[in-house]
C-alpha cells in the first residue's frame, strides 16, 4: 500500500510540474502550447544522457531544464511573432520533430530500444539517519505549510461565508482520521486497492460536505445560505488534506521501512514542485505576472503601453520549458527508462486536461487537477475491472471516452475549470 | 512637464504614405502637433484618421515618411519604445484588460517599473524595492482613478464595466503612464452626453497639467470645445489645417462631410 501511494504520488508530482508550465504559457500568457511534450523530451533524454556519462545528476537535470529553455527559444523567435493559433501549429510540429529525432538519432539516443540503466537520485541503499532527518524535517515543513494555507483559504469561502477557525481544524482532521481509518479498515477487511481508494475518496469528501450540517456551525439558517459550491469546497478541502496527509504518512514510511529509492523520488519530487510553485505564486502575482496577464487579454493594449511583448512572451515560453524540462527527469527517473514511445502527443494534451480542469491561470487548480486526473486513472485502473467485463484493450479505449465525457460535462456545468471564477467568462472584451 | 522648445512641433509627421494593396489608405499626409495643445484630427469616415494614428505610433509601419517625436525621429522604432518616448495611444473601440481588476489594468501602465522585469523579479519577488514602488504607483492610481470618479470600482473587473466607463478607463490609463502626448481614438463615440461632458472636463484638467493632446473625433462640439487647432483630413490627404472656427466654415471641409 505504501508503494502504491509512492508510485501515485510520484506521477501526480510529474504531471503537476508539468502542467506548472503549461500553465504559465497558457493560463497567464495565453500562448497556445501544444508541444508541451517536446520540453519535456529533451529535459529527460539530456538528463540521462548526461547523467550516464558521469555527470552529477542535479547539474545534469538542470541543464535538461536549460536545454528545454533553449528550445523554447528556439520556438519563440521564429513563431512568437505570428498570431497564437501558428504557435499552435508549430509547437505540435516541434514536439514531432523532437520525438523522431530521438526515435532516429541511434547514436545518441539509442533510438526505439530507449536507454536504460542510467543512474537515479538517492539509489545508494539505505540512507543514513542525518539525512532521512533533514528530509522528514523538511517534508513536514512543506506539508505544514501547505495545510496553514489550506486552512486560511478555507476561511473565505463563497458568498462572504465565515468559517471559524476551529471548525476549520476539526474538519480538516477528521477528515484526515476518517481517510487514515478506512485505510486501514479497507486493509483489515482484504478488500481490493481499488475500493479502499474509492471508499476513500468519497468519504472525506462526503465528510466535508456534510460535516457543516451537524452542528459544525453556528446555526442551521446560515448554512441554507450556503451554496452547493461552499459545500464542494469544503468537501474538496478535506479530501485534499486527507490525500495529503497519505502521501506524507507513506513517504516518511517509505524514507524510514525498507527505504527504496521511489521514497527519495518522491521526496525531491515534492520539493520541486513545492519550490517551483512557490516561486510561480510570487512571479504571477507580481508586476512581471501582471503583464504577462495582460498579454493573455489583449497584446495590442501591453504594446501600446510601452511592454515589450515579444520578451515577455519569450520569458513565459522558455521558464515554462525549463519547469516542463525538469519535469521530464524526474519522468525518467520514475520510469528507470525511456524511450521515444513515452513522450507522444498525449501527454501534453493529458496536461491540457490538468490545466483546464483545475481552472486556467490558477497554480493551485493545476495541482488539484494533477490530484484528480491521476485519482480518475487509479480508479478506472482499479475499480472498472470488476464492474465492465471487457478485455484490457477496450477497458483502455473506455477509460478514455469516459474522460473524454467527464471533461464534456465538466465543460457544461463549470466551463471555467474547478477553481477558476465564473464571473470571469460572462465578461466582455 | 513641457520641457521642450515651445517653438518646436511636439510631434511632426512629414509626407507619410502607406498603402494597403492597391487601397491608398494615407498620401503625404503631414501633421505637427504643438507642445501643451490640444490638437484635433477630422474627417469623414475612411478619411485614413485611425490608419495615421497606427503610423504613429508605428501598430503599422508606415512605407514611406517621418515621424519626429520631441525632437527624435520615432518612425523606425518598435510600438512599445514610442510608448515609453511618452507618446501613449487609445483604441477606437476601447480596449480593456477584462480579466483584470480597474485597478490592475492602471497599475499596468505605470512605465519602467522594476517588478516587471525578471531578473528583479524570479528570486526576490517582494524585495522592498518592489513592494515599495508598488505601493507608491497603487496610491497614484488611487488618484487617478478618484479623478476620473471610478475609485468605487477598484476592484470590478474592467470587462464588467461599461462602454463609456471602459473609455474613461483607457484615459486613465494612458495618463499613469506618464505621457507627453496622448492620442486619443474617438474618446466621445458611443458615450452619453454626461460622460462626454466629463471626458472633456477631464481632458482639459491634464492638458493644464501640461499633457498634449491629439484627439480623433466625430463629434464637433468636443473638437469646438476642446481643440486648439484642428487638422482636416480626407481621402487620406491633408484637407486643410486651422483654428476649431476656421475649419467649421471652409466649404471645402463642408464638402468632404457632406458629399458633392
Amino acid at each position: 500500500m505504501v508503494g502504491y501511494l509512492i508510485s501515485l504520488a510520484i506521477s501526480i508530482a510529474t504531471y503537476a510540474l508539468f502542467s506548472l508550465g503549461l500553465n504559465l504559457q497558457w493560463g497567464f500568457t495565453g500562448l497556445i502550447n501544444f508541444g508541451h511534450i517536446a520540453f519535456m523530451t529533451l529535459g529527460a533524454y539530456t538528463t540521462v544522457l548526461l547523467s550516464i556519462k558521469g555527470v552529477p545528476l542535479i547539474v545534469a537535470a538542470l541543464a535538461g531544464g536549460l536545454l528545454a529553455a533553449c528550445l523554447g527559444l528556439l520556438i519563440g523567435l521564429s513563431t512568437l511573432r505570428l498570431r497564437e493559433d501558428y504557435l499552435a501549429i508549430v509547437t505540435i510540429g516541434v514536439s514531432e520533430v523532437v520525438r523522431l529525432i530521438a526515435t532516429n538519432e541511434e547514436q545518441l539516443t539509442y533510438g526505439t530500444r530507449g536507454v536504460v540503466g542510467f543512474p537515479l537520485p538517492l539509489n545508494d541503499g539505505d540512507l543514513n539517519i542525518v539525512l532521512k532527518v533533514g528530509m522528514s524535517g523538511i517534508l513536514t515543513a512543506i506539508l505544514g505549510i501547505s495545510v496553514w494555507k489550506l486552512w486560511q483559504w478555507m476561511s473565505q469561502l463563497p458568498q462572504g461565508n465565515h468559517l471559524k477557525s476551529q471548525n476549520r481544524t476539526v474538519l480538516l482532521f477528521s477528515g484526515y482520521v476518517f481517510c487514515l481509518a478506512l485505510l486501514v479498515l479497507t486493509l483489515w477487511l482484504g478488500l481490493s486497492v481499488g475500493s479502499g481508494f474509492l471508499a476513500l475518496a468519497i468519504a472525506p469528501l462526503g465528510l466535508g460536505m456534510t460535516l457543516p450540517y451537524f452542528g459544525l456551525e453556528n446555526s442551521l439558517a446560515q448554512i441554507k445560505t450556503q451554496s452547493w459550491n461552499t459545500h464542494l469546497a469544503l468537501g474538496f478541502s478535506t479530501l485534499a488534506f486527507g490525500f495529503a496527509g497519505m502521501v506524507y504518512w507513506a513517504n516518511l514510511m517509505g524514507l524510514w521501512e525498507n527505504y527504496n529509492y521511489k521514497a527519495g523520488l518522491l521526496w525531491l519530487l515534492i520539493v520541486a514542485v513545492a519550490l517551483v510553485f512557490w516561486r510561480l505564486q510570487a512571479l504571477v502575482n507580481s508586476p512581471w505576472g501582471r503583464v504577462l496577464k495582460a498579454i493573455r487579454e489583449d497584446e495590442e493594449v501591453a504594446k501600446a503601453l510601452g511592454k515589450n511583448v515579444f520578451r515577455y512572451k519569450l520569458q513565459s515560453l522558455m521558464m515554462g520549458g525549463a519547469i516542463a524540462g525538469l519535469a521530464g527527469a524526474f519522468y525518467a527517473w520514475q520510469l528507470t527508462f525511456i524511450n521515444p514511445d513515452g513522450f507522444v502527443p498525449l501527454v501534453t494534451f493529458n496536461a491540457w486536461i490538468i490545466v483546464v480542469l483545475g481552472g486556467s491561470g490558477n497554480n493551485v487548480g493545476t495541482l488539484l487537477g494533477a490530484a484528480i486526473f491521476w485519482a480518475y486513472d487509479a480508479l478506472t485502473r482499479l475499480v472498472l475491472p470488476s464492474i465492465l467485463h471487457l478485455d484490457s484493450a477496450r477497458l483502455g479505449a473506455f477509460r478514455v471516452m469516459l474522460i473524454g465525457l467527464l471533461m464534456i460535462v465538466l465543460m457544461m456545468w463549470r466551463p471555467q475549470g474547478i477553481l477558476g471564477k465564473k464571473e470571469e467568462l460572462t465578461l466582455g472584451r | 512637464m513641457v520641457d521642450s522648445n515651445p517653438s518646436l512641433p511636439l510631434l511632426s509627421a512629414n509626407g507619410l504614405n502607406k498603402a494597403f494593396g492597391g487601397i491608398k489608405a494615407v498620401q503625404d499626409v503631414n501633421i505637427q502637433v504643438k507642445p501643451g495643445s490640444i490638437t484635433g484630427l477630422i474627417g469623414p469616415n475612411g478619411a485614413g484618421k485611425t490608419t495615421l494614428f497606427n503610423l504613429l505610433c508605428n501598430f503599422i509601419s508606415p512605407d514611406q515618411g517621418t515621424i519626429i517625436f520631441d525632437g527624435k525621429p520615432i518612425q523606425s522604432l518598435a510600438c512599445h519604445t514610442i510608448a515609453l518616448q511618452g507618446m501613449i495611444r487609445t483604441f477606437q473601440v476601447a480596449r480593456v484588460l477584462s480579466r483584470l481588476s480597474v485597478l490592475e489594468n492602471i497599475l499596468l501602465a505605470a512605465p519602467h517599473q522594476t517588478g516587471e522585469k525578471l531578473q528583479n523579479t524570479w528570486l526576490f519577488a517582494r524585495r522592498p524595492s518592489i513592494v515599495k514602488e508598488e505601493k507608491q504607483l497603487r496610491e497614484r492610481a488611487m488618484l487617478i482613478l478618484e479623478s476620473v470618479g471610478m475609485s468605487h470600482m477598484t476592484h470590478a473587473y474592467a470587462g464588467s464595466l461599461s462602454g463609456g466607463q471602459r473609455k474613461l478607463l483607457e484615459i486613465a490609463r494612458a495618463l499613469m503612464a506618464d505621457p507627453k502626448l496622448i492620442l486619443l481614438d474617438e474618446p466621445a463615440a458611443g458615450v452619453n452626453p454626461t460622460l462626454i461632458k466629463q471626458i472633456c472636463e477631464h481632458v482639459k484638467a491634464w492638458n493644464k497639467q501640461g499633457i498634449t493632446f491629439l484627439i480623433i473625433e466625430h463629434n464637433m462640439d468636443v473638437i469646438m470645445s476642446l481643440c486648439d487647432h484642428v487638422w482636416v483630413l480626407a481621402e487620406g490627404q491633408n484637407l486643410m489645417s486651422g483654428t476649431p472656427a476656421e475649419v467649421q466654415t471652409n466649404p471645402e471641409v463642408l464638402k468632404a462631410y457632406l458629399g458633392q
